[in-house]
């Protein structure tokens, strides 16, 4: 499982790093850049509700 | 406004039919009452159109759209180019004209500014900034409770604290608490004379602030924006005070408010207060589901072209009104919205609104309530609304609750 950032979309709410702070690495400003990350086993379920966290629908789950 | 007056006011391109009786000023609810659950009355607008027209719903009498749904709120909020902010409200109120910064700036133009800003109040930077909001709460309340077994919660707590916190982060000290506090009624609450004169004591006094760390910075907002660059220039006298007065207006009134209506749910609801004393580590969600069910800011636009949404044909020029109230009491984005249920989960609520301008201070605001209910549920005990007292509750340009006497034994 992945979950793709549309760093365009994120406007630094900042909910998916209040929620798994170690899988969402935020920027000086607080925002998450474009990227894809890997979600380690055993995270599915914190992954997915963090996706289901973000205000703005910058976040993206990949099932593969 | 006479039912004619009305009418007359009304553009012609709008649709009789998507013509609403409701606005957010004089409704039923919205104007001051005795106990009353001004969110809880604006949940009947998801059973009318997605989109009407409600005529005097601002400040000034001018007529808006309504976007009741959460979905649509998030399309006009994600998109400034169609759906401006460049509205010079508070300029305007002073019979002057230049927009807030970064409140008042459309994209791409908002980005540089909000760049800069974002640093100072990053989730990160936030967490160093704890101890001081907690020391502030603890300062509060224990003031209160020496001076006995009753308080209004909001002169007495929750505007106090929410300006101490923020003269904090503007880098002064508190001496002038009292002071400022009546300011910020003046300015937020007063009658229009009043909110006038209010705001320009603000800007002398942001003015005074801004030379003073010119010519002797140190490690605060107003000495970081002063030093600042953008576009590699030093900002203007004039676009530090557009910041720095924007703060002021967000950041107060917004905190004591919200933590203002969590208090006026937990002295009426004894059992969830006892379930947050006993395990405050429900607290951040809990806060979460507050902030969804007692909003209190409506995020307003101006269209900026013709344009169709869910069915209303906006003109250029028109008001966009994105009431944070309909949003969070929307039923295709919560389960049973009416309820207020403080461990909801998947609680995407739009209290700090979406979009580029997505509130600069939320990550602050957050920890301020949660902290400002921990310690208030700690050091106080079981608390209610004082026998014999009636909170009054308002709906309007930023939601509130005042006459909010508690009493605890
Ligand atoms: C519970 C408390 C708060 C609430 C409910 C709240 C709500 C909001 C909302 C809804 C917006 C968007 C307005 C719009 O798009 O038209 C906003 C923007 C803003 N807020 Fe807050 N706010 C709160 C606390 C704060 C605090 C503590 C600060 C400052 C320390 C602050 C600073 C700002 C600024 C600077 C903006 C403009 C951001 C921009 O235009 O990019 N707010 N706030
Ligand atoms: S929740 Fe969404 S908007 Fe917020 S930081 Fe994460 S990706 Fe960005």
């Amino acid at each position: 499982m992945r979950i793709r950032v549309d760093g365009a979309k994120c406007q630094g709410n900042a909910r998916c790093w209040a929620l798994a702070p170690d899988m969402f690495e935020l920027n000086d400003e607080g925002y998450m850049e474009e990227a894809v990350i890997d979600v380690p086993d055993g995270d599915q379920e914190k992954a997915s509700r963090a996706v289901r966290a973000c205000p703005e629908r910058a976040l993206t789950l990949i099932d593969d | 406004m006479t039912a004619t007056a009305v009418q007359d006011s009304i553009p012609a391109h709008v649709p009789p039919e998507l013509v609403g009786s409701f606005n957010f000023y004089t409704s039923e609810q919205m104007v001051p009452t005795p106990m009353g659950d001004p969110q809880a009355a604006t949940s009947v607008l998801h059973s009318g159109p997605p989109v009407f027209y409600a005529p005097n719903n601002t400040r000034n009498g001018e007529g808006t759209w309504v976007v009741v749904r959460a979905e649509d709120q998030r399309k006009v909020l994600q998109d400034g180019v169609t759906f401006s902010s460049n509205r010079r409200l508070f300029a305007s109120a002073l019979g002057e004209d230049w927009p807030l910064i970064p409140l008042e700036i459309d994209p791409p133009d908002h980005a540089k500014w909000r760049s800069l800003l974002n640093p100072l109040l990053s989730p990160k930077r936030v967490v160093a900034m704890e101890p001081i909001v907690r020391e502030r709460a603890v300062e509060i309340i224990e003031e209160i409770r020496r001076s006995g077994n009753s308080c209004n919660a909001m002169d007495d707590f929750c505007l106090p604290y929410a300006v101490s916190v923020f003269l904090q982060f503007l880098g002064i000290g508190t001496e002038n608490l009292r002071t400022f506090v009546d300011w910020a009624m003046d300015q937020l609450h007063g009658a229009p004379d009043k909110r006038t004169a209010a705001a320009r004591r603000f800007i002398a006094w942001l003015d005074e602030l801004q030379a003073e760390r010119r010519k002797r910075p140190s490690d605060d907002f107003m000495s970081f924006v002063t030093q600042a660059e953008v576009d590699g220039r030093r900002m203007t006298e004039h676009e530090v005070r557009a910041m720095s007065v924007l703060l002021l207006v967000a950041g107060l009134d917004t905190v004591a408010a919200a933590v203002g209506f969590d208090l006026y749910y937990l002295a009426r609801h004894p059992e969830q207060q006892t379930l947050l004393r006993t395990e405050p580590d429900r607290l951040v969600l809990a806060a979460e589901e507050l902030l969804r069910a007692y909003p209190t800011v409506t995020p307003t636009r101006k269209a900026t072209v013709d344009v169709e949404l869910a069915g209303a044909p906006i003109k250029a020029g028109d008001l966009v009104a994105c009431p944070a109230m309909t949003a969070n009491r929307d039923p295709a984005e919560f389960a049973d919205p009416d309820s207020i249920i403080l461990d909801r989960e998947d609680n995407r609520h739009v209290a700090f609104a979406y979009g580029v301008h997505r509130c600069l201070g939320s990550h602050l605001a957050r920890r301020e309530i949660v902290i400002g209910l921990e310690e208030w549920l700690a050091r106080v005990g079981p608390f209610r609304i004082k026998e014999g007292t009636t909170p009054i509750t308002h709906g309007g340009f930023v939601f509130g609750v005042k006459d909010l006497i508690l009493a605890w034994d």
